[in-house]
């Protein structure tokens, strides 16, 4: 199983375009921190507008913990194509070059190929968070300083004080880790129904635009499907932000991402078990 | 007969009414005097802020004031949050400065205390305060109450509580009530995670501007460095 897995990984961290992804997730980070730092305030600005009209306020309100926020915020749309990228390939891209079926020559059962090969892309969503934490919130942190943290939501402003704020991260970037591993599962679902890479992955970010479009809608006629769409929970991370914490919604949103996952697994395997591997 | 009588009557109204506005203006300016004996203190403060849009912790630190009306919350690093306008936490600051007329309301017992009631108007019609009542305990010379009506910015109320630094005029305990207008921002740019469904009828009340609401601000003072001199850099 071990050695199953440690191949897995060799294949995915061998390929060049893995790295892409850190790229990104770096990328983009360093363009928002650099825009923050040129023109933070014009931005602090648009959001502070209420409070600034009857409030004075003062201190590091730019500090590290909200440009992470921002960050965050802003890459919600970019991780799960970075996640798609991998583990949309994992099955359709083995169909692709052929080898899948010499794989499948080998004492192991399918369902286990395709476990490990979930494991593998879980792996990876895993690598690629702690690395976004160490991009978005460290680097931040160091570049921007730290201090009491805003929230700015719609209806309201949470402050959270300094001494309060990296449990929050901590458990936030779990919680990305279990939403972005949603995506993994979905995607490997997909990459079980084709023979080439490049549909699982643009069906992945497909569903998920289109989800997402409808899990921000504010129509009636959504709200009814809101709570089963698996877009509506992947933001629950910025629960931990509240004050105070909201588990049961945060813990509700956590088990229907988990729910997704199994549900998309099971099926990945149910499939794959009954497919006619030709390539 | 009678109309001397009457006469009488209202020479001797119009003197008792005099007397007592003269009594009225004297504490007044006696409490104003008191007041701006302080010209800076520091203070070490716990603050409490309830307004429904604002959801802070206690924040605790330091709040430097210099006369007449600068004003900073000290935090070690942390966010400091003052109301702005021109409303500061201090009493000296919601009472009329200037030349003013004092009408004397009367006495009035609130919680055990017989306090005096004055009504002040600023004779200066660009200040913005326009009337301020005061509450006032005329055995320590300090008004526990003042509610003052701005110009521009609504209603202020505050409570002060006394004990130790009574002598100069400064409270330990002061709660002030505040009108605010509410907060909103787009939830299209927020995208705000819902720990709630969304019911039909609050999507549609995002829509309603923002309405004024009372704020509250509770500040316990523990401890005072007064009129040590405070440089104007500390403020900046």
């Amino acid at each position: 199983m071990i050695q199953l897995l440690r191949i897995e990984l060799y294949k995915i961290f061998r390929r060049p375009r893995t790295y892409i992804s850190f790229a990104i997730v770096m990328a983009i980070s360093f363009v928002i921190q650099l825009a923050l730092f040129s023109d933070g305030k014009a931005f602090l600005g648009f959001f502070m507008q209420g409070i600034n009209d009857q409030f004075e306020v003062q201190g590091n309100i730019l500090n590290g913990y909200l440009v992470a926020y921002v960050i965050l915020h802003s890459l919600l749309m970019q991780i799960p194509l970075l996640v798609a990228l991998v583990a949309g390939d994992s099955l359709a891209g083995e169909a692709n070059l052929g080898t899948l079926r010499l794989l499948l020559t080998k004492p192991i059962s399918r369902a286990k190929l395709v476990l490990m090969k979930f494991l593998a892309s879980f792996i990876y969503t895993i690598i690629l968070i702690i690395w976004l934490s160490v991009v978005a919130l460290f680097l931040s942190m160091f570049l921007f300083g730290v201090g009491d943290m805003i929230n700015m939501k719609s209806e309201s402003l949470v402050i959270i004080l300094q001494n309060d704020v990296m449990w929050r991260y901590f458990l936030a970037f779990c919680f990305a880790t279990l939403a972005m591993t949603t995506i993994a599962s979905l995607s490997l679902m997909l990459s079980a129904f084709a023979d080439n890479a490049i549909g699982p992955i643009i069906s992945t970010i497909g569903i998920v635009v289109v989800i997402t479009i409808l899990s921000n809608l504010e129509l009636p006629l959504f709200n009814i499907i809101k709570p089963y769409l698996f877009t509506t929970h992947m933001i629950g991370w910025k629960g931990f932000f509240d004050d105070p914490v909201p588990y049961g919604a945060v813990g509700f949103s956590a088990l229907v991402l988990a729910v997704y996952t199994i549900a998309f697994l099971v099926t990945t395997i149910l499939y794959f078990n009954k497919k006619d591997i030709k390539s | 007969m009678i109309k001397r009588f009457v006469l009488l009557f209202a020479i001797t109204g119009a003197l008792v009414t005099q007397a007592r506005a003269d009594a009225g203006s004297d504490l007044f300016y006696a409490l104003r005097k008191k007041v701006l004996t302080v010209k800076d203190y520091s203070a070490e403060v716990k603050m409490k802020i309830n307004v429904s849009y604002l959801k802070i912790p206690q924040l605790k630190g330091t709040l430097i004031f210099k006369s007449p009306d600068k004003m900073r919350l000290e935090r070690s690093g942390g966010i400091s949050l003052l109301p702005k306008k021109n409303i500061n936490l201090t009493i000296s600051n919601l009472i009329p400065a200037g030349n003013v007329m004092v009408i004397d309301i009367g006495t009035v017992t609130l919680e055990g205390k017989k306090l005096h009631v004055l009504k002040v108007i600023p004779e200066d019609d660009l200040s913005n305060i326009v009337l301020t009542k005061i509450w006032i305990d005329e055995t320590n010379l300090v008004a526990v109450r003042a509610e003052t009506t701005t110009r521009n910015d609504g209603t202020v109320t505050m409570d002060l509580a006394f004990g130790k630094y009574a002598s100069y005029g400064l409270p330990d305990k002061v709660t002030i009530l505040l009108d605010l207008k509410d907060y909103k921002l787009p939830k299209g740019v927020t995208l705000d995670y819902n720990d709630e469904p969304t019911p039909v009828v609050k999507a549609a009340e995002t829509d309603k501007k923002p309405k004024s609401k009372k704020g509250s601000i509770q500040i316990n003072y523990l401890s005072y460095e007064i009129n040590k001199g405070i440089s104007d850099d500390r403020f900046k």
